[in-house]
């Protein structure tokens, strides 16, 4: 008979090598190829980025003004609405919905702000080429705040707290012209947004612990999002479009969602985008753009309308994928493991490519599927909690 | 992505070729030629990285030493049979120099640059293959 002390140590081994087992046994094989392509989607955090377009971009006094006026339901027409009407932080800073609800409910789903500050096109169809031409919008769209533009003219000169905000975020107090005001309102807007960076998770653990070779520390991350990844970069070929750290290109692509929005209505997407940049007097080719070296224009410069745009729409990050959604440009998919099938399934008729096409149905198992969802769902992670903005004035 | 100097060295010991400004500065670049025409060129910045634009900084040159023109500068995806989302916008520097402005490149994987340039009437398309990781 085993003395009970003895017993313990003996138990204590078994676990031991068990576990040191287990740790051995959770690290996939993974190729040079295949440890440079995930170390491709880091490190995360990026450093922060400064808007060169926007004057306020990154300055702590643009970023506080821009806070408060993302919370302030005055900017809206019936005083109701604010930006967090929509962009909530508690929902990653989307509102849960398929299709967004302002005024009315519109035809597309409300874009999470995640990581938003390191685009180069925003909302759906890249309308915008900076973060204020695009706050712009729906303080002026009637469908969404329906402020329209002379609104925030009237609570900036009006509002001494917000007068005061100004002054310290803009060098100056808020003067007669409405249309710049409205401009600057949306730029300190931008700068806020461009602080919402979303928060390590266990999938940077297990990059930053493959690239530097700490197999052990590798080898907690989950088997199932292991073999998700490898799907991911791999077979899948997901990391064509949703690449780097962010996980996209942050370009345009149709992934076979269908276009009409109502019988006899489509969504043209990214083409109908594209026209509605050329015309928008708040292009970065236009006055308002702060940017004296113009290298801020060359994507606006160069980027090209093509019958190809009809029915594209923006690649979203992945990161908080699985704390969001429902998923896609309209909200058609409700969840993860749906978005999983849909690219399983998709029909090439669709698409209609005539290369080799970059979405296809993928025709995964049960178990792939689960896989690729236990691997986006590693890019998630409880955000901090969120301090109340500091006051503009004493 | 980068051409070994004793490349460049070999097309500049090349007499008929002796004219024609390939080296870029740097130390860098890649050589394209045919029966009629060479041409070096290389990225601005040296790294080309996906999803960000850069610029193609050409010398372009005639065998016969007459001058030569670059008219378009462009890039497709053969595999996939799309282009860039943006268009090249080319700015003559004087003496067959050339810089093309927008290019960008939004997804890893072969992309086939192409080159129309002209000399008087004669028009001609050269291509270069770059793989982006």
């Amino acid at each position: 008979m085993i003395r009970f002390p003895l017993r313990i140590v003996l138990l204590a081994s078994l676990l031991a090598a068990w576990a040191g087992g287990v740790f051995a046994q959770q690290l996939l094989d993974w190729s040079p190829e295949e440890i440079g392509a995930v170390g491709q989607h880091g490190p995360w955090p990026p450093p922060p980025v400064r808007d060169p377009s926007n004057r306020v971009s990154g300055t702590p006094a643009g970023i506080a003004l821009g806070e408060h006026l993302f919370n302030d339901p005055r900017l809206s027409g019936d005083g109701r609405m604010n930006c967090a009407t929509c962009h909530q932080a508690g929902r990653e800073w989307s509102d849960g919905l398929a299709r967004a609800k302002g005024a009315v409910e519109l035809d597309r789903r409300t874009p999470s702000l995640w990581n938003i500050g390191y685009l180069h096109w925003f909302g759906w169809d890249g309308a915008g080429d900076s973060l204020w031409a695009q706050s712009i919008r729906p303080l002026l769209d009637p469908r969404e705040m329906n402020g329209g533009a002379a609104r925030p003219a009237g609570l900036l000169r009006g509002d001494p707290t917000l007068a005061c905000g100004y002054e310290k975020a803009f060098g100056e107090k808020p003067g007669p012209d409405e249309e710049r005001l409205l401009v600057d309102t949306a730029k300190a807007l931008a700068a806020f947004q461009a602080t919402l960076v979303s928060p390590r998770t266990p999938f940077d653990d297990f990059r930053d612990a493959l690239v530097a070779g700490d197999r052990e520390r590798a080898g907690r991350y989950p088997l199932a999002a292991q073999r998700g990844l490898k799907l991911f970069i791999g077979e899948a070929n997901c990391n064509l479009c949703h690449l780097g750290p962010r996980f996209t290109s942050g370009e345009f692509g149709d992934i076979g969602i269908p276009f009409f929005v109502r019988p006899g209505e489509v969504d043209p997407g990214r083409l109908g985008g594209l026209a509605r940049l050329a015309a928008s007097p708040f292009n970065l080719l236009g006055r308002y753009n702060d940017d004296v070296t113009g290298n801020s224009t060359r994507r606006t410069r160069h980027v090209q309308r093509q019958h190809t745009n009809f029915g594209e729409f923006r690649v979203p990050g992945l990161r908080q994928v699985g704390r969001g959604g429902p998923y896609m440009h309209n909200g058609s998919v409700l969840t993860l493991e749906d978005v999983v099938k849909h690219y399983s399934e998709v029909s090439p008729d669709r698409l209609h490519s005539d290369g080799t096409p970059l979405v296809r149905p993928l025709g995964l198992t049960t178990d792939q599927s689960a896989d690729l969802v236990a691997f986006l769902r590693s890019l998630d992670a409880e955000p901090p909690p969120r301090a109340a903005p500091p006051p503009l004035c004493p | 992505m980068r051409l070994p100097a004793a490349l460049l060295g070999l097309f500049l010991a090349t007499p008929v070729l002796a004219d024609c400004p390939l080296d870029l500065g740097r130390g860098t670049g890649w050589v394209v030629f045919s029966d009629h025409y060479l041409m070096a060129f290389r990225p601005d910045p040296l790294r080309i990285e996906v999803g960000e634009p850069f610029a193609l900084v050409l010398n372009v040159c005639t065998r016969s030493g007459a001058p030569a023109e670059l008219i378009a500068v462009d890039a497709q995806m053969p595999e996939h049979r799309h282009l860039m989302n943006y268009r090249a916008s080319i700015r003559s520097n004087g003496d067959g120099r050339f810089r093309a402005e927008g290019m960008l490149f939004h997804m890893p994987g072969r992309w086939e640059v192409t080159f129309d340039v002209r000399a008087g009437e004669e028009s001609e398309r050269l291509t270069h293959d770059i793989i982006l990781k």
